[in-house]
């Protein structure tokens, strides 16, 4: 048998016990129990983890994904100002500072830029002082003083600057980018500023494409975060960003929003750098396509489907696992006491046939003995106690005479073993039988009813036990009806290979406590003082049905009845017969 | 007419003397010996009895082997087996017997069943000694 481990054992301790003691509904209902739980747990605990393992696989794919996106919308911002910085530094570079204050040289500057870049809403230069000296564009700014504007004070500072969003003298959204150069002939710096319409920042994100059901948006960095370009959520450029900045201003920083929104909102945040921007990216809870509560909402169906599914599965299965099991064991069990009880007879057989044996050399000598007194008494000349001593002895011999036929029926028992088979039918036995007790039931008034099956075989047998069996079971039934009452012998098929004889009376019926005990040998019901019987009429008969390869049974209710059932083989099974005559026989 | 000679073999010695005794007094000449090895002695002694009544369960020879003994010396002598052994008739039709009894009778055995049987060995003896076998 193959060790189990300790906590399989502990956890079917019952499966192991019921080995051991009776079995009982209770000790069933428990192992089904166990046998259960354990089922549904071995079902359940991969599938909830492999429904978590997915949902954190999803979620971090999602995360991942936001990311990206992210980082792409950046790197497309970026290299757009480089763009146009470069592009402000490359054509103040081709010219000199009285080239550029030129009003006619700025504008055709102008035309030149805004043909390939439309979003170039102006352009100007700004001397040292900060006096706008030359302007190309919509409106009429030259000459207007930037010494205190941001964009003039950043840009002789740090040589580039670029501005947040801002309506200005323009009022229209739009921010500055402003290079600083130095003129050798004056001696002195100067600022090439340009204007950039703001909706050019949108036009950038808009190609971006982050996906549908996402909002991208720059915001300010400084003091109160305004929207630097449009966004679906929240409006156009320089209306209110509701929300914080994060105080990380490396990489990317990833955030949920929750309680705004009906939805989860995954948030990507990256700080521009050289620009007073953020780049913000919304995104609605969502990966190819499909809404993140529907995927989870898919998930717990799928997996309370599943579920219920492996629950009713698991307790049908282990509902009929474990009813298949108490039918075994019931089997098993009937079966063992059967074998126990076979073996019981079989021992008790041999027993009595043993001490059988034993008396009856002893009873010889008695019976001798007795024999030679009355022998004696009998050639003898008459004396005083002659009679009485005859008359004593007489008695002496009686009892011996008696014991001698116990002795003999149960050492006969042993002989009667050597079967001799032939061709029987078993409904013409039945008729023989009943020929000799036709008398006794027509006496006692007992109808003797005979169901003969049609068409039954003709079975291999020994006639002469045949007749023993029946006659004494036909007896036995007539004994426990006594008067008027009724008799019933039923042949039929019982199966392929055997036929079944039912005997059954509607007499007083056997107790349920000794029913058991009804094969035993010196085992009687019938009274004795009526000297009817040994007490060894069933237990031949049991042996003899045993010896034919056949099976006896009894079923009986008291004040109702009693039926005998003789199973007999059509075939006799020779090798088993000799197996079953040498373990069974009483010996001797 | 000579009286029939009964020698009858049995290890219970009360058993053995009362039956030759009861034997007696119904006319036969019945010796009681209480082993096979006396009662194959006595009849290799010359003291041959016409009829053996032969206990089947005895100490050291038991009642085949004396069976066999008796009918090697004297095939004409009738052996009637008593037996106390329900299972002993079967084994004495066994196929390793060279020898069968004249009959087997269960103890205890009824006298006039008995003297019955003794008489019917007899006669099959004195069949077989006029027809000129053995002895």
């Amino acid at each position: 048998m193959i060790k189990k481990p300790g906590w399989i054992k502990r956890i079917f301790s019952d499966v192991e016990d019921y080995h051991k003691t009776m079995t009982s509904p209770e000790r069933y209902r428990r192992f089904r129990r166990t046998l259960s739980l354990v089922m549904i747990a071995a079902f359940l605990i991969p599938l909830i983890l492999t429904t978590m393992l997915s949902y954190y696989e999803y979620r971090s794919q999602m995360l991942a994904n936001l990311r990206w996106n992210a980082e792409s919308a950046k790197r497309t911002i970026e290299t757009f100002l480089t763009e146009l910085q470069t592009v402000l530094i490359y054509t103040a570079n081709e010219h000199t500072y009285e080239e550029l204050v030129d009003q006619n040289n700025l504008k055709k500057l102008y035309h030149r830029l805004k043909s390939h870049y439309p979003g170039v809403v102006d352009l100007g230069i700004i001397d040292h002082k900060g006096i706008q000296r030359a302007y190309a564009g919509p409106y009429e700014l030259a000459g207007k003083n930037y010494s205190d504007r941001e964009c003039f004070k950043a840009a002789t500072v740090s040589k580039t600057f670029i501005g947040m969003v801002e309506m200005g003298y323009r009022k229209v959204p739009h921010f500055v980018i402003a290079v600083n150069f130095f003129s050798k002939n004056t001696g002195q710096n100067w600022v090439f500023r340009a204007s950039i319409d703001a909706t050019t920042l949108d036009k950038y994100i808009d190609k971006i494409g982050t996906g549908p059901l996402s909002d991208i948006f720059l915001v300010s960095r400084k003091g109160e975060p305004l929207l630097q370009s449009s966004s679906q959520l929240f409006g156009p450029p320089l209306s209110p960003y509701p929300f914080e900045l994060p105080h990380n201003r490396i990489g990317i920083t990833i955030s949920e929003e929750r309680g705004v929104w009906d939805y989860v909102v995954l948030k990507a945040v990256s700080y521009i750098e050289g620009t007073p921007w953020a780049l913000v990216l919304l995104k609605h809870g969502y990966l190819y396509g499909k809404d993140w509560s529907f995927f989870k909402a898919r998930l717990f169906f799928i997996v309370m489907i599943s579920t219920i599914l492996a629950l009713f599965v698991i307790l049908q299965i282990t509902k009929l696992f474990v009813g298949r099991i108490f039918e075994a064991d019931e089997k098993r069990e009937s079966m063992m006491a059967e074998i126990e009880h076979t073996s019981k007879l079989a021992s008790i057989g041999r027993l009595a046939a043993g001490i059988a044996h034993e008396i009856n050399n002893p009873l010889a000598i008695i019976s001798a003995k007795t024999g030679l007194i009355m022998d004696l008494l009998e050639i003898s000349e008459d004396f005083k106690y002659k009679k009485k001593i005859g008359s004593e002895i007489h008695g002496t011999s009686n009892a011996v005479e008696r014991c001698k036929v116990i002795t003999h029926r149960l050492l006969g028992f042993a002989r009667r073993m050597d079967v001799s088979l032939e061709s029987i039918s078993i409904n013409n036995l039945m008729q023989e039988v009943l020929s000799f007790l036709d008398q006794e039931a027509l006496y006692r008034g007992i109808h003797v009813d005979l169901e003969l099956g049609d068409s039954l075989p003709v079975i291999e047998s020994d006639r002469g036990q045949l007749q023993q069996i029946f006659l004494n079971l036909v007896n036995n039934a007539i004994d426990a009806v006594g008067k008027d009452g009724k008799v019933t012998i039923k042949t039929k098929m019982r199966d392929q290979n055997s036929i079944q004889i039912d005997v059954t009376d509607n007499g007083k019926g056997i107790p349920q406590n000794i029913i058991s005990h009804i094969f035993e040998p010196f085992f009687t019901t019938k009274d004795s003082a009526e000297k009817k019987g040994t007490g060894l009429g069933l237990f031949i008969t049991y042996g003899i049905i045993k010896k034919l390869g056949g099976h006896i049974s009894v079923r009986s209710s008291v004040g109702v009845g009693t039926t005998f059932t003789v199973t007999l083989p059509i075939k006799i099974n020779l090798s088993r017969r000799a197996h079953d005559v040498e373990s069974e026989s009483p010996g001797g | 007419m000579s009286k029939v000679k009964v020698l009858v073999v049995d290890d219970e010695i009360e058993f053995a003397t009362t039956l030759a005794e009861r034997l007696n007094i119904r006319g036969f000449e019945a010796t009681a010996c209480f082993c096979t090895e006396d009662a194959i002695a006595l009849i290799h002694a010359k003291d041959i009895p016409d009829v053996v009544l032969l206990d089947l369960k005895m100490p050291h020879m038991d009642g085949m082997e004396a069976l066999e003994e008796i009918k090697k010396y004297n095939p004409t002598i009738e052996v009637i087996m008593l037996t106390g052994h329900g299972g002993g008739i079967p084994l004495i039709g066994a196929a390793r017997q060279k020898h069968s009894p004249f009959d087997c009778i269960m103890k205890p055995a009824d006298i006039n069943d008995l003297t019955a049987k003794i008489n019917q060995a007899m006669a099959k003896r004195q069949t077989a000694i006029n027809k000129g076998e053995g002895e």
